[in-house]
């Protein structure tokens, strides 16, 4: 075990710290926090999808008891930045999406506001509205970068050459649909000023991002701001920037003079907290007579929205996942008249990995071969775009093991040749993958306290992710310590920055920054410290960055049954095998990974925000009609994860685990759809309708 | 807006007739949504919850008088054996806990057209009673939907009960959902054999403005055991039959594309729950050795 920490509270499977304190509801989220004097928020959403809000008649509003004020354009306090288009709230009358907030109405109580919020009239004048996005749009651009900072194309090789003189070949597109991050807590916030300080208690996945970010849109300076979150009912990414409803319930607090809360409904979440873009794939391949890849070229269309660009980096797994001399990515956008999308889990590899790896199943079959032995034969030895060796690569080897578990061996590849019942059955395979990386700008704090136990202080997320314990776990081990020794406390900016949890990144920078501390306190106290004895630290730089790629893998099995005369689909096995470095904690490490696989299956069969183009708008914006995997959808479902050393991602050897659950799920259960009755779905989501057309 | 809380059938009548324009509620599966979403705004609410006479179901001869907020849950649990095509559905409803909350009254009530009591409703000659201070109306389920959300309730009307026949003969349910649990049908059968009669009931949901019966279905099929002496010595039935049946169920529909699935699927669809339904019902009618000795 070269360069690692050693690992003794590391490994356990505790209970979460924060349990109890969830199951028996004293937990304090968000909009609980007990606030003196506190008045509520209800936005005005714009009913037109492009154009400007020429009149607001606040008068009936403004009549009924208990409002205290109807905020619009025209009367809402000036922002200091109006940079970030999204943000910039209430600072002019121009329409750019239909549910865009136009103006709010602060009351005693939230049926008031909600109440007054109806009674606004607003005049508009309308422009025609362009939300149709479609790969032979003329106005389609490549952005700059796509997220977060990836090169928009890559080009390696000849590309058409290699496919023209390809053996074997694939030209087909794949779509994903638009999707709704909808974490069981929505977003929401509380503002209370007090002079020219700001105190938000807010939903998040980086308490230390919101006030930076938020700071100087309000043109107050970040160390006059402090935002606390200590507890998320999950974010997904649509916690990890601030979106509009936290510059509204700080400009709402300031202009009423008295604290302001803002609880988003489910319904307004479907305009105002981000969501995935829909994305258009067109896939091509070549392989040689052996099933060699010689040629892979991904064309990526989707949209942002018209006021601010976000680009998904669906085609970035492609760069990396398999070997082959001629490859060529491609991203281009249509900047349309729609909400904001942002981070939804695994941006970028979550839909990137549908395409691909359907892609590849449909390769393996053309070249008669087995999907596992195409992909090891498909293996790159180094990164195929880098040229850097992998800091360590078990994609085989979870393959192979979960070709064991699952029972892989005596699977017979001929499409729609198993009944049970009257349900085809049918199993397939599909690899996943996620970036293993950091993110600087964390400090740990370690103090040691006057009950003998040492206090560790982060602004850290947990998003039910299980930070709450496993940074404990890691503390404890940094100080070769008992866990009990420990007290942890995050979510707060009061405390030591640190970085948003997101990119799977939250405890491999966080947990370095906190073995940095330790080392820090030991060097100076020693292993006797006294009360009072305090040390810090940060995230070092990490060396071997620039040496190796480095990445998560695994592989997801999806046993799928579809009835032959109706095309009901069930997903009765999901088995997924990780490798994704050293585990700190099996038990919440288990909840992620089979949270993101039941993600994955939700993605593959229910969810989809169907759009209404004539409106501009998400139509099943509820949780009755917008479908989300729940327990009777799961039968049964297994995460395994193989024993993986790294002794160059971090100093604790950990990878990440957020988001690599989701990653390739769709596509192993799209690949055991097509085993089950011969048609292969390439257009998510597989629904009923799709197997009989 | 009022909130009004009779505690008798005969408060809440009263008060019906005075706000005519209140909207009953009892388990507020349909009410309490379509409020939280703001599609409708009544002026007033009328709070069924304390009617106690509406919570109980009795047995008058023949028929089951089942009081319009009796919960799914109670159905299945006490009335699974004598009303076997009404406990299937409502085993499909939603999750335990809107079962624990909803009731055959709140659904016709809504009259939403994917319902999932409607098709046994009217696949088992179920009749509303209708009641106000006028006094009491006994409507057959297939005069009592009207249109997309609309019933044949006058403004001041109540449902106080459903009846429905007691019955040992088959009946079946089957409802097409884009999941286990938790879900609005796609489409949805019901089919009641009616042997005393010599008649099939057949009626389909959520593929046409109203739930309705399959006439024609329905007509074709009694025909065919009638002539055919089914009833008394049943035998298993020709393929072509079943197939029949199938076919002519799915086209009483007039199904929309909708975000739940095609119109082209919903007929599809149909005409598969139409031949299972008949299967199982038939092949329970055969187990059951009617009539033969």
């Amino acid at each position: 075990m070269t360069g690692l920490l050693p690992a003794r509270v590391i490994g356990q499977p505790l209970e979460r710290a924060d349990g109890m304190a969830k199951v028996t509801g004293t937990a304090t989220y968000a909009a609980e926090h007990p606030v003196p004097g506190l008045t509520h928020l209800h936005p005005v959403q714009a009913t037109i999808a492009r154009g400007r809000v020429s009149a607001v008649d606040t008068a009936q509003a403004e009549a009924l008891d208990g409002v205290i004020a109807v905020l619009t354009p025209a009367n809402a306090p000036r922002l200091a930045s109006t940079e970030d288009p999204e943000l910039a709230v209430l600072q002019s009358d121009e329409v750019a999406f239909r549910g865009q907030v136009i103006g709010a109405v602060v009351a005693t109580t939230p049926e008031i506001a909600r109440h007054a919020a109806g009674l606004v009239q607003v005049s508009y004048v309308e422009q025609p509205h362009d939300v149709a996005l479609r790969p032979d749009r003329a106005d389609l651009y490549a952005p700059d970068k796509v997220n977060p900072a990836f090169p928009t194309d890559t080009e390696q090789g000849d590309v058409p050459s290699a496919l023209a003189d390809a053996a074997v070949r694939l030209d087909q597109t794949y779509t994903t649909a638009w999707y709704h991050n909808n974490p069981m807590e929505p977003h929401a916030t509380i503002a209370s000023w007090d002079g020219g300080d700001l105190t938000l208690h807010d939903s998040t996945q980086g308490v230390t991002a919101v006030r930076d970010t938020v700071a100087p849109v309000l043109g107050v300076a970040p160390e006059r701001v402090r935002v606390i979150c200590p507890h998320v009912g999950g974010g997904f990414g649509s916690k990890g920037q601030p979106h509009v409803h936290l510059v509204l319930a700080a400009l709402a607090a300031k202009a009423v003079g008295r604290p302001v809360r803002l609880v988003v409904t489910r319904q307004q979440m479907f305009a105002l907290v981000g969501y995935r873009t829909p994305t258009i794939q067109r896939i091509r391949m070549g392989a040689d007579r052996t099933g060699r890849l010689t040629a892979i070229s991904v064309d990526v269309v989707e949209q942002t929205s018209r006021i601010k660009e976000f680009a998904e980096q669906t085609a970035v797994p492609a760069r990396m996942m398999y070997a082959a001399p001629h490859r060529r990515t491609t991203h281009r956008l249509a900047a349309l008249d729609v909400p904001v999308p942002s981070w939804m889990r695994a941006p970028g590899e979550c839909p990137g990995m549908f395409g691909l790896e359907t892609a590849v199943d449909e390769m393996a079959a053309a070249c008669g071969l087995d999907p596992i032995e195409f992909r090891v034969r498909n293996e790159p030895e180094r990164d195929p775009e880098t040229g850097r060796p992998f800091s360590s690569r078990n994609l085989v080897a979870c393959l192979r093991e979960g070709a064991r578990r699952f029972g892989w061996a005596h699977r017979d590849p001929t499409p729609r040749a198993r009944r049970e019942a009257g349900w085809l059955v049918g199993t397939g395979v599909a690899a996943s993958t996620y970036p293993a990386g950091r993110i600087a700008g964390s400090s740990v704090t370690i103090r040691f306290g006057p009950d003998r136990r040492y206090q560790v202080e982060t602004a850290a997320a947990d998003l039910g992710t299980g930070t709450w314990t496993a940074l404990r776990q890691i503390a404890a081990d940094a100080l070769g310590v008992d866990y009990a020794e420990v007290d942890l406390r995050i979510g707060d900016t009061a405390l030591p920055p640190a970085s948003v949890a997101g990119g799977s990144t939250g405890i491999a920078s966080w947990g370095s920054a906190v073995l940095d501390a330790a080392e820090a306190f030991r060097d100076k106290f020693g292993a006797n410290p006294s009360e009072g004895d305090e040390a810090s630290g940060g995230m070092p730089d990490n060396p071997h960055t620039e040496r190796y790629a480095m990445h998560a893998f695994g592989a997801q099995f999806a046993e799928v049954r579809v009835r032959e005369d109706t095309g009901e689909i069930r997903v009765s096995r999901l088995l997924g095998v990780f490798a994704a470095g050293r585990i700190v904690n099996p038990r919440t490490a288990r909840s992620q990974f089979i949270g993101g696989m039941t993600m994955g299956l939700s993605m593959a069969l229910h969810e989809q925000s169907v759009l209404d183009q004539r409106f501009g708008h998400i139509v099943n914006h509820d949780l009755a009609e917008y479908h989300i995997a729940a327990n009777a959808d799961v039968a049964e479902l297994e995460a395994h994860w193989i024993d993986e050393h790294d002794p160059y991602v971090n100093p604790l050897g950990t990878k990440g685990i957020g988001e690599i659950g989701i990653v390739g799920t769709a596509a192993a259960i799209s690949n055991a759809a097509h085993h089950a009755t011969g048609v292969r779905v390439r257009d998510l989501p597989i629904t009923l309708d799709k197997f009989l057309s | 807006m009022d909130f009004l809380s009779p505690t008798s059938l005969a408060e809440a009548l009263a008060a019906k007739a005075r706000q005519p324009e209140a909207v009953p509620i009892a388990g507020g599966t349909d009410v309490m949504v379509e409020l939280n979403f703001d599609q409708r705004r009544p002026s007033a609410l009328l709070d069924l919850n304390r009617v106690a006479e509406l919570s109980e179901w009795t047995v008058a001869g023949e028929h089951i008088r089942l009081g319009a907020t009796v919960s799914y849950t109670r159905i299945i649990d006490e009335l699974g054996t004598r009303l076997p095509g009404l406990a299937m559905a409502a085993r499909t409803v939603g999750s335990p806990q809107i079962r624990n909350r909803g009731s055959v009254g709140g659904n016709l009530g809504a009259a939403s057209p994917a319902g999932d009591t409607h098709p046994v409703l009217l696949a088992t000659d179920a009749v509303v009673e209708a009641v106000s201070v006028r006094g009491t109306r006994m409507i057959p389920a297939s005069e009592f939907y009207l249109g997309v959300k609309r019933n044949a309730l006058a403004a001041d009307e109540l449902i106080a009960a459903v009846h429905l026949p007691i019955t040992s003969a088959p009946q079946q349910f089957a409802k097409v959902g884009t999941r286990n649990a938790m879900v609005i049908a796609v489409c949805s059968v019901a089919l009641a054999l009616h042997p005393e009669q010599g008649r099939v009931g057949a009626a389909l949901g959520s593929a046409a403005p109203t739930p309705r019966r399959a006439l024609a279905a329905e007509a074709f099929l009694s025909a065919e055991l009638g002539d055919t002496g089914q009833w008394s010595a049943p035998r298993p039935l020709p393929g072509s039959v079943v197939t029949r049946f199938g076919e002519l169920v799915a086209q009483a529909a007039e199904p929309i594309d909708d975000v739940r699935g095609s119109a082209a699927y919903r007929r599809h669809a149909l005409a598969v729950l139409a031949r299972r339904t008949l299967d199982w019902a038939w092949q329970d009618y055969l187990r059951a050795g009617h009539g033969g000795e």
